[in-house]
């Protein structure tokens, strides 16, 4: 019994058996197949849209395609512009994630905290969690000015009750066993919530920052779509007034990168918690 | 021997919105010092809520339990509870499991008492392991963590909730015999809540037979079976005669479920 305990590691190193050889070779292979396909489906995804548009098939005012993407990004970059756009969004995004996604849980744990206030609040969270958010932007801007606080409150309010429902839930649905044992230990509130409830729910509350990324995005966006003179949103709805579709091509997917950085720094996050 | 916990007419009702539940009905028991006592009955007839009252999660609704002779206590730090399966925190290392109580109670000599689970690790191979987490164990070392866990606050009272019921029946019969032999060696009375009579029968010298709910004692069988561990008792030869015995006590009533 007295082994110190190994962890179960995929082995980079030594194959144990032949067959061992042989399934380690066919995970390798399996693995550099779907990279190849994946690349590959890029690749003809934007050579066919570049052909199309080449050949006059499809109309590339109304469509765009890849070069001109590509050329947009150039003279954007070139002009300095981009940065300010890029930089705005971004920024608003993280606030409004930060807020929520930190607000929110701290709501949770203060309706955990006092269940009776959880039971008088119940309904209004409800509604509010049913209601489409995009409905209040005209009160949010009346409220709050056409500018960057108006956005990050947009961003809020469509990431906030879910938050504050995911965690309070994750809070409740903990042991009722693990609870009486620290009861049992003489523990007070405090000491139960520190200990066992908040540590319980961490796979939860990450679970909750994979799905803000996303939801912090549609809300940044939908602010910017509203009222906005900066931004990705921005450029997106203004390319399309001017019919300049290249530049709404151009910042949606530039807007795509950048989702995906953050969800990508999440997972990274989940990794690092998860060692 | 003396007595160390005693139940006289305890009776306990849950209330609910739909009625007033009775679990315990004039129940009257004793426990003596460095007794191990079994608790059997029918499921749902109250065992666990026997254990909840003794431990202070509950508060009984009539009726005395004392404790040495006085009235229980609410955080009574003489009584270690040790739950149904393992309850073993996941994201805690092994030590930062045992250690639990100390980090909870912060008593006067936690350092001491660290040093105690310590030893206690080490004696029962579970040293190697302290900065492991509960899922690189097996079922059976994750119940001997528990009960050192349980052991550490050196409570004189050990209560155990059916602690075996997630174990296959194999390694069940071996961690019973190493939380018998770690009961006895660190000298402490005990309670068995178990459904598995032959459980009961090897490991106390002392089977309490509830009847159904609402629970009160239908016998109390005090055993002198041959052997020194629960697993050479069960090859004693008046085992099947006492399992016999408690099964009829236990069976004969029509309402039992
Ligand atoms: N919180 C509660 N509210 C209402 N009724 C309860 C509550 N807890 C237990 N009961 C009821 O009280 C009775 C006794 O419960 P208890 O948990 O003590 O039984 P048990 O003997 O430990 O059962 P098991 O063998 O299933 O562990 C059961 O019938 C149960 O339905
Ligand atoms: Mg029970």
């Amino acid at each position: 019994m007295k082994k110190k305990p190994v962890k179960p590691k995929i082995s980079r190193v030594a194959p144990y058996s032949s067959a061992h050889k042989k399934y380690l070779q066919k995970q390798r292979n399996d693995k550099i197949f779907v990279l190849i396909m994946q690349i590959m489906l890029l690749v003809l995804a934007i050579g066919l849209w570049e052909l199309l548009a080449v050949t006059n098939v499809v109309d590339p005012f109304f469509v765009s395609s890849p070069s001109r993407i590509f050329k947009m990004f150039v003279s954007l970059v070139a002009s300095g512009t981009i940065w300010k756009h890029v930089g705005i969004t971004l920024l608003e995004t993280i606030i409004g994630f930060l807020i929520a996604t930190f607000g929110g849980t701290l709501i949770a744990i203060l309706l955990w905290w006092n269940q009776k206030l959880r039971r008088i609040l119940e309904p209004y969270i409800v509604v509010l969690n049913s209601l489409p958010k995009i409905a209040l932007g005209p009160i949010i801007i009346l409220w709050f000015g056409s500018g960057m606080s108006a956005i990050v409150v947009m961003c809020i309010l469509i990431t906030i009750v879910l938050t504050t429902i995911s965690m309070l839930n994750a809070f409740n649905s903990c042991d009722a066993d693990k609870i009486q044992l620290l009861k049992s230990m003489h523990a007070n509130k405090f000491q139960i919530f520190w200990k066992l409830i908040l540590p319980n729910a961490t796979d939860e509350f990450i679970s909750v920052l994979k799905i803000n990324v996303g939801m912090s995005w549609v809300g940044t966006i939908m602010g910017e779509y509203l009222s906005s003179s900066a931004g990705l949103g921005f450029l997106i709805v203004y390319g399309s007034q001017i019919f300049k579709i290249d530049l709404v091509m151009t910042s949606t997917v530039l807007l795509c990168l950048l989702a995906a950085l953050m969800y990508m720094a999440v997972c990274l996050i989940e990794k690092i918690h998860s060692r | 021997m003396s007595k160390l916990l005693s139940f006289k007419d305890v009776n306990f009702f849950y209330q609910t919105k739909a009625e007033e539940i009775q679990a315990l009905k004039d129940l009257s028991f004793d426990i003596d010092y460095q007794e191990f006592a079994s608790i059997v009955g029918p499921s749902g007839c109250g065992k666990t809520t026997i254990l909840s009252l003794i431990a202070g999660l509950l508060e009984k609704s009539s009726g005395e339990i004392l404790l040495d002779g006085k009235p229980i206590q609410k955080n009574d730090s003489r009584i270690g509870y040790m739950f149904q399966r393992d309850q073993l925190f996941e994201w805690r290392t092994i030590w930062q499991n045992v250690t639990l109580s100390i980090e909870i109670s912060k008593p006067k000599n936690a350092d001491q008492k660290k040093e105690l689970a310590k030893e206690l690790l080490k004696k029962y191979d579970l040293y190697d392991f302290i900065s492991s987490k509960p899922r690189a164990l097996s079922g059976g070392m994750r119940q001997r963590v528990a009960l050192i866990r349980t052991l550490v606050m050196e409570p004189s009272l050990l209560l155990l909730d059916e602690p075996f019921s997630a174990l296959d029946f194999q390694t069940r019969l071996n961690v019973c015999d190493d939380v018998y032999g770690i009961i006895k060696n660190e000298k402490k009375t005990a309670i068995l809540v178990t459904h598995d009579i032959s459980e009961a029968l090897s490991m106390s010298n002392k089977v309490i037979v509830l009847s159904s709910r609402p629970a009160s004692v239908k016998h109390v069988q005090i055993l002198n079976l041959n052997g020194e561990t629960p697993l050479s008792r069960r090859e004693a030869p008046n085992f099947g005669e006492l399992f016999d015995l408690i099964w009829k006590t236990l069976t004969n009533e029509k309402e039992t479920c």
